[in-house]
């Protein structure tokens, strides 16, 4: 089955929005992790170990650190996944 | 049987320390999975109650964190994390370097739902007198915090000290420049009012950095940067003027006549007041239990470690906190919804 950026979304939407405690519906692509969602180093790491753990992907400090909007955090997972 | 995920290196004293620890703490009924070299952890071979587990890894001092917890998979203290995340283990003890310790015990037990950040409490003796001690948060997970953060980490040693430390209304202050509601900084004034107003916890208000030792409260609340210079103050002060009256009384005949005559009386405080009695630091706001022991602990602080972790995990710390920010309305969502009323 293949990966798609919707199942991907939805992942990163389910985890944020219990961790965050905010409602799904809030959060989309565009959502900015700190200005949005008052999130901080703590909330993005724990959601790329989430992410590494469910896709088996590896994201690097340096990328982690890259990452700004939800939509960033979904792309670095399906780049990594094959095709 | 409570058993404890112990990291079974990284004590500045080796691992004997950790061997003898264990062994102490094993003697009291509490199961214990050692995280290190099989090599080093010979001694602890057949010992009852006690299995070693091979980790290969080892973070230092000098490594970062972060870096070091998310790449080396097969580290003792990464292990006994996960160890603890999986159901194996009930808690998790350290006395390896403090940063690796928070980092892993964070990563993989996880922060409680609701709570922003985890705070790392230690317990002061209170010289004077025997009884509980008093428990100081944050000193030093957090250097910069918010107003809600400080009114959490009230909530979080208040749990703690009901659940672990048996005070039945544990009395909560925040530390400040002055007692008086109005003094502080502007984020000290916030959370005083917040405090104020704040259900299901015993909040009296400001006290001052002379008030630490006093025993007038059981929560000492204040920011990460502020409590571990004060945690450090008063070990630096304690050791300089313990090693004063001791010169004192050795400078003549009299003097050594009296300091032996008080020696026995002073046996009481310099027990209380060794940081190897109360077993080191525990992270508050997680998922699960972690102890961070003093990287310089004996055998007596790395049993007394494993005891605080297993007595917190046997008391249900955990539990009681999720009851008391949830049923209090302090937790993260809940205070959001008061600061930006619809």
């Amino acid at each position: 089955m293949t990966l798609g950026r919707a199942d991907v979304m939805e992942k990163v939407r389910e985890h944020l929005a219990t961790e965050l405690e905010v409602e799904p519906q809030e959060i989309s692509e565009a959502t900015r992790f700190k200005e949005d969602l008052d999130a901080d180093s703590l909330d993005l790491y724990e959601l790329v170990m989430e992410l590494e753990d469910s896709y088996g992907v590896k994201v690097s400090e340096e990328e982690a650190s890259r990452i700004a909007t939800v939509g960033d955090a979904v792309d670095f997972v399906l780049a990594q996944i094959p095709a | 049987m409570t058993t404890v995920a112990l990291d079974g290196r990284g004590a500045d004293r080796g691992p004997e320390v950790i061997v003898a620890g264990a062994r102490a703490a094993a003697a009291d009924g509490i199961s214990l999975r050692v995280f290190g070299d099989p090599a080093q952890l010979t001694a602890l071979d057949g010992a009852a109650g006690i299995e070693v587990v091979p980790a290969a890894g080892e973070i230092s001092n000098d490594d970062e964190p972060v870096a070091a917890v998310r790449g080396v998979a097969d580290a003792s203290i990464v292990l006994a994390a996960a160890d603890v995340a999986a159901g194996r283990s009930d808690a998790l003890a350290s006395a390896g370097p403090t940063g690796a310790t928070m980092t892993a015990a964070l990563f993989a037990l996880r922060r409680l739902h609701g709570v922003r950040r985890p705070a790392l409490a230690v317990q002061l003796a209170v010289p004077a007198r025997e009884g509980p001690p008093t428990l100081l948060l944050d000193v030093g997970a957090n250097t910069d915090v918010r107003p809600s953060d400080l009114v959490q980490f009230a909530y979080l040693g208040s749990a703690f000290s009901q659940a672990v430390l048996g005070v039945q209304r544990p009395r909560v202050v925040l530390l400040s420049v002055g007692e008086e509601s109005k003094k502080g900084t502007a984020g000290v004034v916030e959370a005083n009012r917040a405090l104020v107003e704040s259900d299901g916890i015993d909040f009296r208000g400001n006290v001052e950095g002379r008030d630490l030792l006093a025993g007038s409260a059981d929560v000492i609340v204040t920011d990460g940067f502020t409590g571990n210079v004060a945690l450090k103050t008063i070990e630096g002060t304690a050791k300089t003027v313990s090693a004063a009256i001791g010169a004192a009384a050795r400078s003549n005949p009299l003097a050594a006549a009296g300091g032996l005559l008080l020696r026995p009386a002073l046996g009481g405080v310099r027990r209380r007041m060794d940081p190897d009695t109360t077993g080191g630091a525990i992270l508050l706001g997680l998922r699960g239990v972690a102890v961070v022991g003093h990287g310089s602990s004996g055998a007596a602080g790395i049993a007394n470690a494993v005891r605080l972790a297993a007595r917190s995990a046997e008391q249900r710390a955990v539990e009681r906190t999720t009851e008391l920010l949830e049923n209090a309305g302090a937790t993260r969502s809940a205070m959001r919804d008061r600061q930006e009323p619809e």
